[in-house]
């Protein structure tokens, strides 16, 4: 299995490389990280703590355009 | 410095026991039964034998903390601290001593919160925001809820009374967080023309395949401009549902002239006799005239007293228009009907008329 | 502080009137705060200009949640300063909506220390809303409020704030503890109401009896309707009592049952209780003489919303009897809904709206449950049927 400390960085790499291209969801990082670790690694409960580490931490904040968007700080 | 405490989250609401009255610990789902000694009051009963009576009265929705302030010292004084809201946003008052209920209705009327809405008549407006604070309103939500309730007061404080129950809810754009579409009545605020695109915000704070497909019914779709990537509207596909504007804010609609009301009827939510039903388009468009919209008014009373005439006992307005049909609902009320009335979105077919049941003109 | 009120000539019209008037509510908060009295002045621009002077803002809320907090700025920030910042927070309700007068002065307090003084008692989903923060009174009004004991509730693409009619409190109707339910529901999910997941957002009512007093099967994705299998509970003395009193039995009552299952004789009330379908009319008009029957629980309804985006729908039946017995069958049939969901769902699509898209057989295919005829209003009426090409002979 990979930590959560490991899925929080590939999905704070993701939200990095999509930042101005296109806002992405709780869900769209799941499944990426899930395709990305495999099935055996990576799972729902793992992903939901690795966002909460980005959250927490400060390193990604939640957006709200019609629909809530997992996005780097405004300052970033 | 010290330490600041630890922040805390995710406890949820506080617990409901503590707020509740000792007759209400004491009888939890041991009630008897309940009646209406008069407007406003609710009497129930418990097995044991205990009573509770419940004095409702009005309020705006909108209330400043003086005004609760307020509600908490009648409270105080009437019963104990003991209060509660409804769902349709009036406030109940929990009195055991069954003394103090005429002195607590003379004191909540005497303050401007008076006391009503229970029984077949008509109740708190529910309602959304409006311009106190929304961003897609087409109309003020406050405004047209007071005029309305000014005007049918009689059928709220038991002057009057209705065959059955009358519910109606006001939402200022389709996006209804008041989800008004099963009500008795239903005051809907709409668009009417096309957004106006504002395309150098646009750049800024909006995805454009996420702003295309926002429309429902593919209106939008990506274009350049100035030599910039942005969208466009096609004018005749827009039915101004504003979903647009949701996901991209530079999508603005909002338009002086063009915007206004539209009234429904016929819905309800209660299984009682009928099923659930959607409310059904009575008026398309009535004009934004604040500050006391003298036609929505006009209009909704005229249907509120052709319903008090006609209907049997019990008859909500949607099962009272199913018995008399549609084209004599509209003969009645003097409403004009057009195209508009007839759907066209998805499944529309399902709302024409297939038989020959038509009753004598 | 005192305030020299804005001038508001058209807004002083809905001073008059026997209704409460939120003009009156807004001029006493302005009385004592800058910030709700530039709300009264930009409110009067409004019934000037007839547009609204609101934006949506997307980035305000407190630490760690994604819900909670409606951003909003005026586009008249010059003119109405102190209101150029107004968010909305939205707090968890105590289920049931009972307050204490002591409970509700401290929020007062709170509300006083940090903001317009504005609120809603209560907002359409059912929180408490305090009307009109700036950015930099979030944090401290979040920590006032779990200091005493309230959480904020949601917003976005997550788990609405549960609400619920009055229930056992209060009605001798309901048929299952709704206050209880939803107070542990809403404890239960805490990380899904205040950290966004879902493609949209998903609403839980719970009514206690089929009458619906809190519009749930409207306005809820899921709705959790109280209702009963055995027979209607009848005292013969009391429904005597009635006609006796006046009412007219056979019009008002037994002329009106949906499936006329119901007679009266003259001496005594008889119900075929095979065919009553719940419907309440007959108890709602006699509250002393009927009652709901003894084997108590709740049909579970998925999918009602409003138009946005294809068209508004109500909610239909998904469990058409569950005895309510365990909580814990709700909570993971609800998360089997939002798997199923949150992998094959839009953005912005309500779960309602995913349903009719892939259809209800093959959605209750997916979440395992198995189709009944209680699920329909009829079967299918056109032929054109994808068979399972597994299927043969």
């Amino acid at each position: 299995m990979a930590t959560t400390t490991e899925v929080a960085e590939a999905m704070y790499a993701m939200v990095k490389e999509y930042h101005g291209k296109k806002n992405l969801k709780a869900l769209d990082l799941r499944k990426a990280m899930i395709e990305k670790f495999g099935d055996d690694n990576c799972d729902k409960k793992i992903c939901k703590g690795a966002i909460r580490e980005l959250i927490d931490s400060g390193k990604c904040t939640y957006s709200y355009v019609g629909g809530s968007y997992i996005v780097l700080p405004p300052e970033a | 410095m010290s330490t600041p405490a630890p922040r805390k989250t995710d406890i949820g609401p506080p617990h409901y026991e503590q707020f509740l009255p000792e007759v209400i610990k004491k009888n939890y789902g041991k009630w008897k039964y309940h009646e209406r000694p008069k407007p406003g009051v609710l009497l129930h009963v418990g097995h044991s034998g205990d009573k509770l009576w419940s004095v409702r009265a009005a309020s705006a929705r909108l209330m400043s903390i003086e005004t609760l302030r307020l509600l908490a010292d009648i409270a105080d004084e009437f019963c104990d601290g003991h209060l509660r809201f409804t769902s349709r946003n009036n406030v109940e008052f929990l009195v055991v001593d069954e003394s103090k209920v005429d002195p607590l209705i003379e004191r909540l009327n005497k303050e401007g919160y008076p006391v009503g809405g229970t029984g077949p008549g008509i109740t708190n407006i529910v309602h959304t925001q409006g311009w106190i604070h929304c961003h897609s309103a087409a109309s003020d939500a406050s405004g047209v809820v007071k005029s309305v309730m000014d005007e049918l007061f009689p059928y709220y404080d038991g002057s009057k009374t209705l065959p059955a129950k009358l519910r109606i809810a006001f939402a200022c754009c389709l996006n209804m967080c008041g989800a008004v579409h099963c009500s008795d009545i239903a005051i809907l605020g709409v668009h009417r023309r096309a957004p106006v695109i504002k395309h150098d915000q646009l750049r800024g704070q909006c995805e454009i395949p996420s702003t295309v497909s926002a429309c429902p019914t593919g209106a939008i779709r990506p274009t350049t401009v100035d030599g910039r990537e942005t969208v466009e509207v096609i004018e005749e596909q827009c039915m101004f549902c504003a979903n647009c504007y949701t996901v991209c804010p530079a999508m603005t609609l909002n338009d002086p002239v063009n915007d206004g009301l539209s009234i429904w009827v016929g819905g309800k939510v209660s299984n009682a006799r009928s099923e659930p039903m959607f409310s059904k388009l009575a008026i398309p468009f009535l004009p934004n005239n604040p500050p006391r919209w003298p036609e929505t008014v006009a209009a909704v009373k005229n249907i509120v007293e052709v319903y008090a005439k006609d209907a049997r006992n019990y008859e909500r307005v949607g099962e009272w228009i199913e018995r008399i049909g549609w084209p004599k609902f509209f003969e009645m009320t003097e409403i004009e009907f057009t195209k508009y009335h007839i759907d066209d979105f998805k499944h529309a077919g399902e709302t024409y008329k297939r038989s020959l049941h038509f009753r004598q003109k | 502080m005192a305030e020299k009120l804005r001038a508001t000539p058209l807004l002083d019209e809905l001073e008059k009137g026997p209704w409460p008037s939120f003009v009156t509510e807004m001029k006493k908060s302005a009385a004592k705060n800058p910030m709700a009295n530039d709300q009264l002045g930009i409110l009067e621009h409004s019934y000037r200009d007839k547009i609204g002077h609101w934006k949506h803002g997307g980035l305000v809320g407190v630490m760690g949640y994604g819900g909670g907090v409606i951003g909003r700025y005026s586009d008249l920030p010059e003119e109405y300063p102190e209101c150029a910042e107004f968010h909305t927070i939205r707090v968890n309700q105590p289920a049931g909506w009972f307050y204490t007068s002591d409970v509700l002065r401290k929020l007062c307090d709170v509300w006083e220390k940090h903001g317009s003084g504005l609120t809603n008692m209560h907002g359409s989903t059912g929180d408490i809303i305090l009307l009109g923060a700036k950015t930099e009174a979030l944090e401290p009004v979040f920590s006032d409020l779990t200091e005493m004991g309230f959480d904020l509730g949601g917003s976005g693409s997550d788990v609405r704030t549960p609400s619920c009619c009055c229930g056992e409190s209060r009605c001798e109707w309901a048929c299952y503890d709704t206050m209880k339910f939803t107070h542990e529901l809403t404890q239960h999910f805490q990380d899904e109401l205040h950290r966004p997941a879902f493609p949209y957002k998903f609403k839980f009512k719970m009514a206690g009896c089929p009458n619906d007093c809190v519009a749930s099967v409207a306005r809820s994705d899921m709705s959790i309707i109280g209702t009963w299998r055995d027979n209607i509970q009848i005292d013969q003395k009391e429904v005597a009592a009635y006609v006796k009193n006046g009412l007219d039995i056979d019009a008002d009552v037994t002329s009106r049952c949906p499936t006329g299952c119901i007679k009266w004789d003259g001496k005594a009330l008889q119900i075929d209780n095979t065919n009553c379908v719940k419907c309440m009319h007959c108890i709602n008009t006699m509250p002393k003489g009927l009652a709901p029957g003894k084997d108590r629980g709740a049909t579970i309804l998925l999918g009602a919303k409003a138009p946005i985006i294809g068209g508004a729908l109500l909610a239909s039946v998904l469990v058409p009897f569950y005895d309510m017995e365990d909580a814990e069958d709700i909570y993971e049939l609800a998360e089997e809904i939002w798997d199923v969901w949150g992998e094959h769902g839009m953005n912005r699509e309500r779960v309602g709206e995913f349903i009719q898209r892939i259809g209800l057989g093959n959605f209750l295919e997916q979440i395992g449950l198995e189709p009944e005829p209680e699920m329909v209003m009829h079967p299918r009426t056109n032929p054109y049927i994808f068979f399972e090409l597994d299927e043969e002979g």
